[in-house]
């Protein structure tokens, strides 16, 4: 073999393994981090979701806001249909508010409640998360054009 | 009036539309398209697209609402420079913008000397074909000088959260790094099309690729500054698309900044080199125009209409097409056997352009795969920050390890182990001093460790060779772009690392009177008071920091109440330090009593920028060095 073909050679199969190290090591985890959306309906026919983490959206139920705490809340998410109750500690947004679109983000229990760590905020008065709407178009419950 | 700038500016784009139609017939190497010069026509271009710019900046600053343009995106009472920065606050006024540096580059190649004739008419060409794309979307489908018939009384207004200084300068910084590899990608097809791709070529291409390149890391990083301090979260990189769609053409384009210089210094790599031409122009068309469309749903989207979104769609798609089936046609006769050492400098650019490509596409699948569930199988997912920072953190490790030992070998074979043995005393530095940081900070990640000493390898291998005397003691020219760019990226890397490791964060709900501590701050809520300002009321409040007793800073967080449009926005407060930031934050929940605020330390901020700066410093030098050391062997 001449040393051009030879070295030639050895770059293709190195580069062949760090290609295939890559792509094995981005798949795995990508699997690992994905991070689902549901609507409260949705969620309910997904039961054996309970334990991951996860995104649910939809609008917050009337008069369900309850504070334990300065720091801990309590509300329910609705979609019209169906309500899920969410607990959450932290620091809510500026703009959160009763019968407001919501997406949180945390895990669902096996009691059915859904424990909350992070309130995806946004800024705008107006703003609902397209998630949101496509949760409420589902349920059939979307008002707006 | 209005009647007659309606006319002006329309005519202007026809103008321009026309000049572009002329220029780029000079494709065809015929003396009827050839003849009209040049630069006059170059000239046209510029001057018309300039005026009908300088004519919108004026309509907005006189608040002309007889322009839907003006009406819906600006107030009368909005403060001047946000009056300013409106113009390309929106989407018809970003594309003007992007045309006129289109049109700029355009205008600056077509100047420039020593270039063969015909080779650049068919540069100015391609630019031009694209100009008049361009050009014709914005007169057609997307025109900023559209008269409504209403006498709005006042405007709509800017989006609050964009009304700030950082962002008026953000988007034209990115957009000159953008736009500047529209040119790079003319100069890669016309140099398929006379296929001349050798040391030549590359000496043409590598001041206007260095300078994009230069550009587009600034548009990033103040895009990135600018997040760090609006959105209130404390990070300064969310792994978001938008800010993904603005990296991939910057990881494109650092590995095409090394094949130009490989390209120039041993005429190898030239098929890759196209390559990597035509894909970081094509990434920064998606970068551009994706975030415009409304197809990417994230904090940063602001100006969304997904019916454009088509028109780039299929523009991306011809440039990929027709270019690189030009490329399949001409490869072959472009490419030169190579010639390098198996263990040589090249080999290791090369494994940093897979390692970089390897990133890209992470990045790639990241972002396109919720879009791709979204689209096909109807199913909202996100992903999760954590699979960027895990999958990128151990490619980081080799990249920085080819970095810090590449410029160390020579073009021609060169033995591993006597550069290592000639380095062994920066080896054993480096490997003392992550010790050191790894035993006195506790950190035994090992993940985090390597990175660390790596990047300290980096830091001072580029430091040292920087400074680099002969043997009469005379320093020697180095190149010390290439120096201060790879360690001002060592710097940012051991930045985001112990950032990302010792980043603290305290809630606190407070009442005036109360004192909260962070480590060794105590911060006294001193008073809450309400601000009049002339487009917006804020709550402002204000902690005393203090540490054992004494008086350090005051912080005043703000909520800030736009009634133009209704918006509600939290101003974080900073403390920069040198080794680390104080941030704080505050919200005001409904119903609710106190102020819940979020108190962060985030240490080495200062220190991430510095190591930016240096980054694009590093790369405005390489930049204007125009002819390297061509013959040096």
């Amino acid at each position: 073999m001449s040393s051009l073909v030879k070295s030639r050679l050895i770059k293709f199969l190195l580069s062949l393994i760090i290609v295939s190290i890559a792509v094995l090591i981005i798949i795995f985890n990508l699997r690992d981090n994905i991070i689902y959306f549901y609507g409260p309906t949705e969620l309910l026919k997904n039961s054996d979701k309970q334990g991951q983490i996860m995104r649910l959206g939809g609008l917050v139920s009337v008069d369900s806001f309850q504070n334990e705490t300065d720091s801990v809340f309590y509300f329910s998410i609705t979609d019209g249909k169906n309500e899920i109750d969410v607990k959450y500690e932290g620091i809510l947004p500026n703009l959160f508010a009763e019968d407001k679109g919501v997406v949180v983000e945390g895990v669902y229990m096996n009691d059915g409640r859904f424990i909350a760590n992070k309130v995806l905020a946004k800024h705008d008065e107006n703003y609902m998360p397209p998630e949101v709407i496509e949760t409420l178009k589902k349920s059939g419950k979307w008002q707006g054009e | 009036m209005s009647l007659y700038f309606f006319y002006i500016s329309n005519f202007l784009l026809l103008l321009c539309l026309t000049a572009s139609l002329l220029q780029s017939s000079k494709i065809i190497n015929n003396k009827i398209f050839t003849r009209p010069g040049l630069i006059a026509l170059a000239y046209v271009q510029l001057i018309s697209i300039l005026l009908s710019f300088l004519i919108l900046i004026y309509l907005f600053l006189i608040s002309d609402f007889n322009f839907d343009l003006v009406y819906f995106n600006s107030h009368s009472e909005k403060p001047l420079i946000y009056k300013f920065s409106g113009v390309w606050g929106n989407h018809e006024g970003s594309m003007l913008l992007w045309i006129l540096i289109l049109v700029l580059f355009n205008f600056l190649f077509a100047l420039s000397r020593r270039i063969s004739e015909r080779f650049k008419e068919i540069t100015v060409a391609i630019q031009s074909i694209m100009i008049f794309g361009f050009v014709a979307f914005l007169f057609f489908l997307s025109n900023p000088f559209v008269l409504n018939q209403n006498n709005f009384f006042d405007g709509i207004g800017l989006n609050p959260i964009l009304q700030d200084p950082l962002l008026a300068i953000h988007p034209p910084v990115l957009y000159v790094g953008y736009v500047g590899f529209s040119l790079v990608f003319s100069l890669a097809i016309a140099g398929l099309i006379t296929k001349e791709v050798d040391q030549q070529w590359a000496s043409i291409v590598k001041p206007w690729v260095f300078s994009a390149w230069a550009f587009l890391t600034a548009g990033i990083a103040l895009g990135s500054f600018w997040a760090y301090y609006e959105l209130g979260w404390g990070g300064y990189w969310f792994w978001d698309p938008v800010e993904n769609a603005s990296l991939m053409p910057w990881i494109a384009a650092t590995a095409l900044i090394h094949c130009v210089l490989i390209l120039q210094k041993r005429n190898v790599m030239q098929s890759w080199t196209i390559i990597l031409s035509i894909l970081t122009f094509s990434l920064s068309l998606v970068g551009t125009f994706l975030v415009r469309s409304g197809i990417l749903n994230s904090v940063h989207t602001f100006a969304s209409d997904p019916g454009r979104g088509l028109f780039i769609l299929l523009f991306i798609f011809l440039i990929l097409v027709s270019s690189f089936s030009l490329f399949a046609y001409n490869s072959e006769k472009i490419n030169k056997t190579s010639s390098m050492g198996l263990i040589s400098r090249g080999t290791g650019i090369q494994v940093n352009n897979w390692l970089l490509i390897t990133i890209l596409t992470i990045v790639f699948l990241g972002t396109m795969y919720p879009l791709a569930t979204d689209l096909l199988l109807n199913k909202s997912l996100t992903v999760g920050p954590k699979y960027y920072s895990t999958t990128i953190a151990p490619i980081i490790i080799l990249s920085l390890f080819f970095m810090f030992i590449s410029p160390r070998l020579g073009w021609a074979d060169t033995k591993l182990y006597k550069i290592i043995i000639q380095l062994r005393y920066l080896i054993i530095t480096s490997l003392t001093i992550t010790l050191i940081i790894s035993l006195y900070f506790e950190l035994f990640n090992l993940t985090e460790i390597l990175i660390i000493f790596f990047s300290l390898l980096l830091i001072i291998s580029s430091m040292t060779a920087s400074v680099n005397f002969n043997k009469q003691n005379i320093l020697v020219r180095t190149n010390l772009g290439q120096n201060l760019a790879h360690a001002g990226f060592g710097i940012l890397m051991m930045a985001v690392v112990s950032n990302a490791v010792y980043s603290e964060e305290r809630i606190y709900n407070a009442k005036v009177g109360d004192n909260l501590q962070l480590q060794k701050y105590i911060f006294s809520f001193d008073k809450i008071e309400q601000v009049e300002e002339s487009n917006y009321n804020s709550l402002k409040a204000y902690f005393l920091m203090k540490k054992d007793g004494k008086l350090i800073d005051t912080f005043t967080p703000e909520i800030r109440f736009y009634s133009n449009p209704p918006t509600i926005t939290s101003e974080a407060s900073i403390l920069h330090k040198f080794f680390s930031d104080i941030y704080l934050v505050m919200n005001v929940p409904q119903d609710q009593q106190s102020i819940s605020v979020r108190m962060h330390i985030k240490p080495f901020m200062t220190i991430l920028w510095l190591g930016t700066l240096m980054i694009i410093i590093g790369g405005i030098i390489s930049a204007s060095i125009r002819i390297g050391r061509l013959n040096e062997k």
